[in-house]
């Protein structure tokens, strides 16, 4: 488990809180992260530090989990484009999962879902992913 | 408008100081710019300014004469202060005749610094002149000096006063003449020819219309009681300025002057000052040169006790006593009569006022005429009450003591400051309840045989059928509320006093009016009404001695009017009934109401009034400091706001989203000074109106990029994608520009399921 500062004490499956809020759990290959009630600049900036940490430890299956993010702004949004294009240009692959109707529209007026896959469930998005954690996590 | 660049010349307070006065100022410049049609004749009027001393009458004056300098068209201000030292016939003639020559000249020249040169000879004045006016001038001093030599004050004192038509013909201008202190003019060797002047003004194109404006009980009597004079009088009202305006100008000047200030310490400020701005710039200049911070009640007391004392305030009240009572006996006199009126707490006897100053002078009627004419009490034909003004009713008790009664001056603090600082939880308590009691009466005053639901007025029923439910549907549901109840229609309210005891206070009206809608002495019903504020339901033992208190205004309207008319009981308590209280009143079908009714029946007889296009509004306001997220209390409240107003959950998410980038934008692009950012919700019938507005330079208006974006690359612009969100997600959104900043207005409206 991490924290979104960079503080890296893997152990599988557990979670841990970041000063941001951000709680992010490795399964596997691959790497769930939780940017917690708002994604603004404060926790999208924490995303990217966590994402940026995950890929030079060589994880490229990532999904952002956003099941407790009721509100999202635009602040928050540009920086998870940043995020999606550092996993693209690592070659990795991310995936976002457990969006509610609103973050949806939201993300759907801005033009993201020509950019990024999105799942129902963080279990649907690791096993689109194909990646071995999903199974560990199933 | 106010125009930023006009210049000061005569006014004291900068445009932003004088805020709140535009209206009396665009009535007073609308006189000689366009002229009233009365029956076909091209009539225009003169017009009286009548308002409380010190409501601010003179700077009205003095704001109309600069504003017509500056912009130098046809209309041409002529200002003149009435002196006392400048009464005799000569002296006037020769003071008005000068001030008028330097102005005109100003005028003309653009050069407003010639106005102060009113006291230079005539000769000197004369070369001031442009070329194009400078027969003109001479024309006038020739003449004046032929009528001064000719020893005939009265033809000296016509000169003088047609002056402004001469001048004015000569040079196509359109004069107007702002007169102050006009009440020097009574019983003057002056008044009968200013007067004719005044009457003619207006009658041909060169008169000069008037503006008067003095002690209003005096002004009013200098003008004779001839209907076609009145006819082409425009009386002017200048009113107290309202609390929240006060209160703003004071927040901002203290601002200005660098004083630390609290924000109920501003609220008890401008209640204990009256609104009264000469005081309150007093008492900030105090604060501001003695460095003084103005945070908490005891610093503004003791600022105050200071001030009324040995301060500016006292040197003023001192100035005025002086004046209405120059000798020291008739000063005597006149503390011994104030302090008999304001011990009283109910109007006074006039024979028994008259009999105590009587004791000091035996110039009783001219002294309390004196002390009327400057509202330092009322006289009226049988009886005298104190004057409504707190601060110099302070002065008065505090001299009396000292001057008077003897007492012993402290060695340090005052006892004001005590008495004060005691008030002032009740003074801040009555600033609330102050607001209630005009609603109600205002409420009061509109009843007019309207059919209203009758669970307004009884919280029993109220509480039965609409607990639990938000305002906006108890609105609803009032529309089919089948029990109604008919108001009467009111014609008269009265005050019958207040009371208190510890925990709670009330407040007691009668209103009079007819039920039915024939006016017959059967037809006529009183409305008994008690307002009570507590902490708590109200008990059985307070509403007895309410009770009390109705039934003798009961028996006085009966012994007044010799018969009983039919009587009706209201009562609305801000915190409602204990169950017994509340059974009580049942059993006697008195109505019984809390403070959330009153707003329902506001609401009610609004909505009657102006049929189901103008619906009543709800609104909550909400300042966020520009701090990280800040804007997810804005959010958390606009939730609660749109919940209660019906919304649905999608409906609510997408106004919070909207809200949040609303709130960063704000943000974003802000330069405000006080680093918030205001919110206004208003919940109309179908609609929740948000408005966010900073004070700053503008909200990223250039940042509404209408297509969505169609790479990574171009995603980065989603930064800047705030306001196509709000556009995407709100139904109506609009930017306005404000004096200092910039708001934001979005509306989304309520679907309602039959509308989907």
């Amino acid at each position: 488990m991490f924290a979104a500062s960079g503080c890296l004490s893997a152990v599988p499956g557990g979670t841990l809180m970041s000063a941001a809020e951000i709680r992010a759990r490795l399964i596997e290959d691959a790497a769930v992260i939780y940017p917690g009630p708002y994604l603004n600049q404060l926790r999208g900036e924490s995303i990217e530090n966590q994402c940026q940490e995950f890929l030079a430890t060589g994880v490229r299956h990532i999904v952002i989990n956003f099941e407790e993010t009721e509100l999202i702004n635009s602040i928050g949004i540009s920086i998870l484009l940043g995020v999606i294009e550092s996993v693209n240009r690592a070659e990795g692959a991310l995936m976002l999962s457990n969006l509610n109707a609103s973050n949806r529209e939201l993300f759907e007026m801005l033009g993201l879902m020509s950019h990024v896959e999105m799942a129902e469930t963080e279990e649907i998005a690791l096993l689109r992913l194909g990646s071995e954690g999903a199974r560990a996590a199933i | 408008m106010t125009d930023p660049n006009s210049r000061q010349l005569l006014s004291r307070l900068s445009d932003e100081d004088f805020a709140g006065r535009e209206i009396e100022l665009s009535r007073v410049r609308t006189l000689a710019r366009f002229p009233h049609l009365t029956a076909g004749r091209d009539l225009r009027s003169n017009a009286l300014l009548l308002g409380a001393p010190r409501v601010g009458k003179t700077e009205i004056l003095r704001k109309s004469f600069d504003r017509f300098f500056d912009e130098g068209g046809e209309a041409w201000p002529f200002y003149y202060c009435v002196s006392p030292s400048c009464l005799d016939p000569e002296k006037f003639a020769r003071d008005y005749f000068s001030q008028l020559l330097v102005q005109f000249v100003a005028f003309r020249r653009n050069d407003p610094k010639l106005i102060a040169t009113a006291d230079e000879p005539f000769a000197i004045i004369n070369r001031a002149a442009p070329a194009e006016d400078y027969l003109c001038v001479r024309s006038l001093v020739d003449s004046f000096t032929r009528a001064f030599e000719s020893g005939d004050s009265t033809s000296l004192m016509r000169f003088a006063l047609s002056a402004p038509t001469f001048a004015a013909t000569h040079a196509g201008l359109q004069p107007l003449v702002l007169i102050d202190d006009a009440h020097h003019l009574k019983g003057s060797l002056i008044q009968a020819e200013f007067i004719r002047a005044f009457e003619s003004g207006g009658l041909a194109k060169s008169n000069p219309m008037y503006a008067l404006t003095g002690l209003r009980r005096v002004v009013k009597d200098l003008i004779p009681a001839d209907q076609e004079v009145f006819d082409r009088i425009e009386v002017i009202q200048v009113e107290r300025m309202s609390n929240d305006s006060v209160e703003r100008l004071t927040r901002r000047r203290a601002e200005r002057l660098g004083i630390e200030t609290g924000d109920s310490t501003v609220e008890l400020l401008v209640q204990q000052l009256n609104c009264d701005a000469f005081y309150i710039r007093a008492i900030l200049n105090a604060a501001a040169s003695g460095g003084t911070p103005l945070k908490t009640f005891i610093d503004f007391e003791r600022l105050y006790t200071g001030e009324v004392l040995n301060g500016r305030i006292g040197h003023y009240l001192d100035s005025m006593l002086r004046d209405a009572a120059p000798s020291p006996r008739e000063g005597r006199a006149l503390l011994e009569g104030l302090t008999l009126v304001i011990d009283s707490t109910s109007p006074v006897p006039i024979d028994v006022v008259t009999e105590r100053i009587r004791e000091h002078t035996p110039n009783v009627e001219s002294l309390l005429r004196r002390m009327h004419e400057r509202e330092m009490l009322d006289v009226g034909y049988g009886f005298v009450t104190a004057s409504g003004d707190p601060v110099f009713l302070d002065y008065v008790r505090a001299k009396y003591r000292r001057e008077i009664a003897g007492s012993l001056r402290p060695i340090s603090g005052n006892e004001l400051i005590g008495e004060k600082l005691k008030d002032s939880y009740r003074l801040m308590m009555s600033r609330y309840n102050r607001g209630i009691e005009a609603q109600l009466v205002e409420i009061i005053s509109r009843f007019d045989f309207q059919s209203v639901p009758a669970g307004l007025f009884d919280h029993v029923a109220y509480d039965q059928r609409y607990r639990g439910l938000s305002r906006v549907q108890v609105r609803r549901a009032l529309d089919d509320q089948q029990e109604r109840l008919r108001l009467p229609q009111i014609v008269l309210v009265n005050d019958l006093g207040a009371d208190e005891q510890p925990g709670v206070n009330w407040r007691l009206y009668s209103a009079t009016g007819f039920e039915g809608g024939i006016y017959t002495e059967a037809n006529e019903v009183l409305w008994l009404v008690a307002l009570i504020n507590s902490k708590e339901p109200l008990d059985l033992e307070t509403l007895g001695r309410i009770d009390q208190r109705l039934e003798a205004a009961l028996r006085g309207q009966k012994a007044k009017s010799g018969r009983l008319s039919h009587s009706v009981r209201w009562y609305i308590s801000k915190e409602g009934f204990s169950a017994v209280a509340s059974e009580r009143l049942g059993s006697v079908y008195a109505y019984r109401s809390t403070y959330v009714h009153l707003d329902l029946i506001q609401d009610y007889l609004t909505r009657l009034a102006l049929g189901s296009e103008a619906r009543p509004v709800s609104e909550f306001e909400l300042t966020i400091p520009i701090e990280d997220e800040a804007e997810l209390i804005a959010a958390r409240t606009a939730e609660q706001i749109a919940r209660a107003a019906d919304f649905d959950q999608e409906a609510i998410n997408q106004i919070k989203t909207a809200l949040i980038e609303a709130c960063i934008n704000a943000a974003e692009h802000s330069d405000t000074p006080d680093k918030k950012i205001h919110q206004r919700f208003a919940i109309d019938e179908d609609k929740l109106i948000i408005t966010v507005s900073n004070k700053g330079k503008t909200f990223g208006r250039s940042n509404g990029q209408t297509t969505p974006a169609s790479g990574p690359e171009q995603t980065k612009g989603v930064r800047g994608r705030g306001l196509q969100i709000i556009r995407a997600l709100m139904d109506e959104v609009e930017f306005e520009r404000t004096d200092d900043g910039a708001r934001l207005v979005m509306t989304k409206y309520l679907k309602r399921p039959s509308s989907q």
